[in-house]
């Protein structure tokens, strides 16, 4: 059982066209948390969606990455740099799909266009696991070795901040944010998630 | 008997310890099995709770693994993920027939029973299990617990849907049943049962069984208790078997160890019983039958040490038998053997005819030998005697010595003058003098021999009389003597007078009487002679030729003669004071005449008596002076000088030389009576050798003396020849000094004084 004690850091950034929205995820023990999705969700309003392409390679019967961010719409590719077949697949609601063994890359890409979780899974391989989250902005980024992660050319505005990893026991309480045009803002998840 | 016991005794001690033994290993073996079974059960115990349990392990895993096989199943994880209830929920009791059970769900990640094969009774509902889901929760895979489910105790297993993270539990349940209990029943002999609580304790308290109950680890809390049970009887089994094996074992034991030592006990009694006989052999004087024993150990060493003594004995035995056989300082026979080889060669003749002599010798003067030189040199005497006479001897005769100096010979003879032959030979002997050291001695010996049959019919009587005739060679001076028929009277009376006499002289039976001598030409007493008498209970009064010879041969001679001289030296002063001045004449013996002392005793006699040596005239005989001239001169020479008138007796009779008389420090000679006795003017021959003693005599410067004057005539041709003295009957016989006091005064010739 942890406490719940979150911390909220502003500090002032040089004035700008777009704001920047720096978030640093730990902890409770102030460990820091890499791979961890942040994203900033607009307030009133839905932006395009993408029409983006992502890649989800299988090497070492592994999925790399592990965690993959994308908007809304985004077509994700599943090469297989393997010499063994795959057997990718998704049980996920919000993008149940499969591709029944094959080598080297499919030809059609997948369009995930709900946003969510989905959790990939390859039937041959049962360690092999990754995470594909779809999300409806196009303000997200993955925490780097020290848990920060840097949302950059926000357009200024009101934001909901997000945050995702694996194994999260708890989805946190998203922070509320105003970002006016140039300036830059931080955000700091230290608790209200878990980990199992 | 004793052999039984021995073997009696080593069988029962035997028995009785193997007994002790094989009792002491059985009741070890029943404590030590007793201790073992104890173990042994509770250990199968403890083994049959692992097995328990490890099989319950087993079976849950291999269930988890199958529900997990099922659970991965894509089509199912996408029926699950699609929430395609119907199709799980067929997927599900596909598996429940799959793995015999009935009690399969699936479970939401929220806990809440999806769907279920126990036609829906558990669905929507909680999982009633929560603490094994979040077994699983936490380990993200399967867990499996114990737990009561619809009353009975299940092995529940849960495993995740993948998706491939968990989308939902698959849960199975599976009865612990009859079946399980019986796998490990199967596996540990033992007895498992699922009893209910009350029955538990019951069972517990059964004493044919020994009982662990096992409490199984549930997840619910709940209460299942397996009783693992051994029955006592079966463990015990081997047990058993073992005990009547050992029982089995000891007694063939026993058995073998009877037979051993029977077989032992003979080994040992049977050599024992050989020892025992043989020793009895030995005892009964066997000494020639030695103990066979084969045995190499101490009892045929006990054999061998047997016949050792056996031999020992043996060896012992005949030395003892020569030594009583044999004279220890010559070798020779002893007398008893001597004695044996006479009765034998006298037996063996009375069947082949011929006679068996016997000579009986013994050794002159072997005691003043003895005396002078010393005994050792006695002893050596006698061992060469042996030797020569061995020498002298044939070698079927036997030379024995029967004591002292006496020697015996026995031999086979064909006639009475073979045999005098062989008595003169061996009378050679004695010929050469002995040479001992540096000392040679002349040796001479008296024979005696008497013959079988003419002298004697048996061994003992034979010996008697070579005895006999041995005195006679002694008394006669002859060397060998035959044994002549009716000598043994006398015989028998001279060895008892010999035995009588030392009593005699210190009992004071002998008495002194006297004999005048008279001066033929005052035809007066002058010299008395001193005759000794012997008044002899049985044979009355003795004159001295009878036992004066008996004297010498026995060593008593000196004591007679000492007192004859103290008795008549103190007569002849009694004399004296009573105006009788006569002298007093005492004869010696051959033998006196070794004694150095006598002359100094003799002096002291005189002086004692207080009557001058002069009126007293010592009579030696002339055989007696011709023995050692030379001693005899010594002792004579001594007596001469100290005033003590010296006579030869007898003189006549001897071999002596004129020459040889000459040197004889002597006053008187004494003519002997045999040729006074029958002196007549008629017989020439005694006349003339009475007329020349007394003229050699005179010429000699000597006193003459003729006795045995017993007639007038007699009387008349001495005075007529010119004799100094006559003694006789014709003046007197000899008289007792009261007697001769009585004649002195009566008798014609008396006054003298």
């Amino acid at each position: 059982m942890r406490s719940l004690f979150p911390i909220l850091v502003f500090s002032l950034v040089l004035p700008a066209a777009a704001a920047t929205i720096d978030v640093r995820v730990t902890d409770a023990r102030g460990v820091p948390i890499r791979d961890a999705v942040v994203y900033a969700v607009p307030e009133g309003r839905t932006p395009p969606a993408a029409r983006k392409t992502a890649i989800m390679d299988q090497k070492n019967r592994m999925f790399i990455p592990h965690v993959l961010p994308i908007q809304t719409g985004t077509s994700v590719r599943f090469p297989n740099s393997d010499d063994i077949r795959h057997h990718v697949y998704s049980f996920s609601p919000a993008k149940p799909f499969q591709l029944p063994l094959y080598k080297g890359t499919p030809a059609n890409p997948i369009v995930f266009d709900r946003a969510g979780v989905v959790t990939l899974g390859c039937n041959i391989h049962d360690q092999m696991s990754a995470y594909i989250v779809i999300v409806d902005t196009p303000f997200f980024e993955k925490t780097g070795p020290a848990g920060s992660a840097t949302l950059k050319d926000v357009d200024a505005g009101r934001y909901s901040v997000h945050l995702w990893y694996p194994d999260m026991r708890d989805e946190p309480v998203p922070e509320t944010v105003n970002v006016a045009a140039g300036e830059r803002i931080a955000v700091s998840f230290g608790s209200g998630h878990g980990r199992p | 008997m004793a052999v039984r016991s021995f073997q009696a005794r080593l069988l029962s001690l035997l028995i009785a310890v193997l007994v002790l033994l094989d009792a002491g290993t059985l009741v070890s073996v029943y404590l030590a099995g007793q201790r073992t079974l104890r173990r042994t059960v509770a250990e199968e115990l403890r083994v049959g709770a692992r097995v328990l349990n490890r099989i319950l392990d087993t079976r849950a895993h291999q269930l988890a693994e199958s529900t997990a096989v099922t659970a991965l199943d894509f089509p199912f994880r996408d029926a699950v993920a699609s929430a395609d209830m119907a199709t799980v929920t067929s997927v599900l009791q596909n598996h429940g027939r799959r793995v015999k059970t009935d009690a399969v769900l699936l479970i939401n990640l929220n806990g809440i029973v999806t769907t279920d094969t126990l036609n829906g009774r558990l669905t929507g509902k909680p999982f009633p299990f929560p603490a094994l889901l979040h077994d699983a929760e936490d380990r993200g895979e399967g867990a499996a617990g114990t737990v009561s489910f619809l009353g009975r105790p299940y092995q529940f297993v849960i495993v995740p849907v993948r998706g491939p993270q968990p989308i939902a539990w698959v849960g199975a349940g599976f009865e612990i049943d009859d079946a399980v209990l019986q796998d490990v029943e199967r596996l540990t002999s033992l007895d498992v049962s699922l009893p209910r609580p009350n029955a538990a304790q019951l069972m517990m308290n059964d004493p044919d069984y020994a009982s662990l109950p096992q409490h199984l680890q549930t997840r619910d809390g709940s209460r299942v208790e397996v009783l693992l049970r051994r029955s006592l009887a079966e463990a015990r089994k081997p047990f058993v078997t073992l005990q009547l094996q050992i029982v089995a074992l000891s007694s063939l034991i026993l058995l073998a160890a009877v037979f051993a030592a029977v077989i032992f006990a003979r080994s040992v009694s049977r050599p024992l019983q050989v020892l025992a006989e043989g020793a009895g052999r030995i005892g009964r004087g066997d000494y020639v039958e030695p103990i066979v024993i084969e045995q190499q150990d101490e009892i045929g060493q006990l054999a061998v040490a047997f016949n050792q003594m056996q031999s020992a004995i043996a060896a012992r035995e005949d030395q003892i038998k020569h030594q009583s056989t044999h004279d220890a300082l010559t070798g020779l026979p002893n007398r008893t053997l001597f004695f044996d080889r006479v009765t034998q060669s006298i037996a063996v003749s009375k069947r082949t005819g011929g006679s068996v002599g016997m000579i009986m010798m013994d050794v002159d003067r072997f005691k003043e030998i003895n005396d002078t030189l010393g005994h050792h040199f006695g002893d050596q005497l006698l061992i060469e005697i042996g030797r020569r006479l061995e020498h002298t001897s044939r070698a079927s005769d036997t030379v024995a010595r029967l004591g002292g100096d006496e020697f015996a010979i026995k031999f086979t003879v064909p006639s009475v003058e073979r045999a005098m032959e062989l008595a003169e030979r061996v009378g050679t002997a004695f010929d050469a003098p002995f040479v001992l050291g540096d000392v040679a001695i002349d040796v001479d010996a008296s024979l005696g021999i008497a013959l079988y049959p003419a002298h004697a019919d048996d061994a003992d009587t034979l010996m008697k009389r070579a005895d006999i005739a041995m005195y006679e060679a002694k008394k006669s001076l002859s060397g060998v003597a035959m044994y002549e028929a009716g000598r043994d009277e006398h015989s028998l009376r001279r060895l008892s007078l010999m035995m009588e006499l030392k009593q005699a002289i210190l009992r004071d039976e002998l008495e002194l009487h006297f004999q005048p001598k008279i001066d033929v030409r005052s035809e007066h007493v002058v010299h008395v002679e001193a005759l000794v008498r012997w008044k002899h209970a049985v044979h009355g009064i003795m004159r001295p030729d009878e036992f004066i010879p008996l004297a010498e041969q026995s060593g008593n001679i000196g004591l007679i003669t000492k007192w004859v001289l103290r008795k008549a030296i103190a007569q002849c002063a009694a004399w004296n004071g009573m105006g009788l001045h006569l002298t007093v004449a005492v004869n010696l013996s051959a033998l006196d005449l070794f004694d150095s002392e006598l002359p100094t005793f003799i002096s002291g006699l005189l002086s004692e008596a207080r009557l001058p040596p002069t009126r007293l005239v010592l009579e030696i005989t002339e055989s007696a002076v011709m023995e050692d001239t030379a001693y005899a001169l010594k002792i004579l020479s001594d007596l001469k000088s100290r005033g003590i008138g010296l006579a030869i007796d007898d003189f006549g009779t001897g071999y002596s030389s004129l020459g040889h008389l000459k040197r004889l420090p002597v006053d008187e000679l004494k003519i002997d009576k045999s040729f006074v006795l029958n002196l007549t003017e008629s017989s020439t021959d005694d006349l003339m050798i009475v007329r020349s003693t007394i003229e050699l005599g005179h010429n000699m410067g000597l006193v003459v003396i003729a006795e045995g004057v017993e007639t007038q005539e007699s009387w008349g041709i001495l005075k007529r020849l010119g004799c100094d003295m006559a003694q006789g009957y014709f003046m007197s016989p000899p008289l007792p000094a009261a007697k001769l006091q009585e004649w002195f005064v009566t008798s014609k010739w008396g006054s003298a004084a």
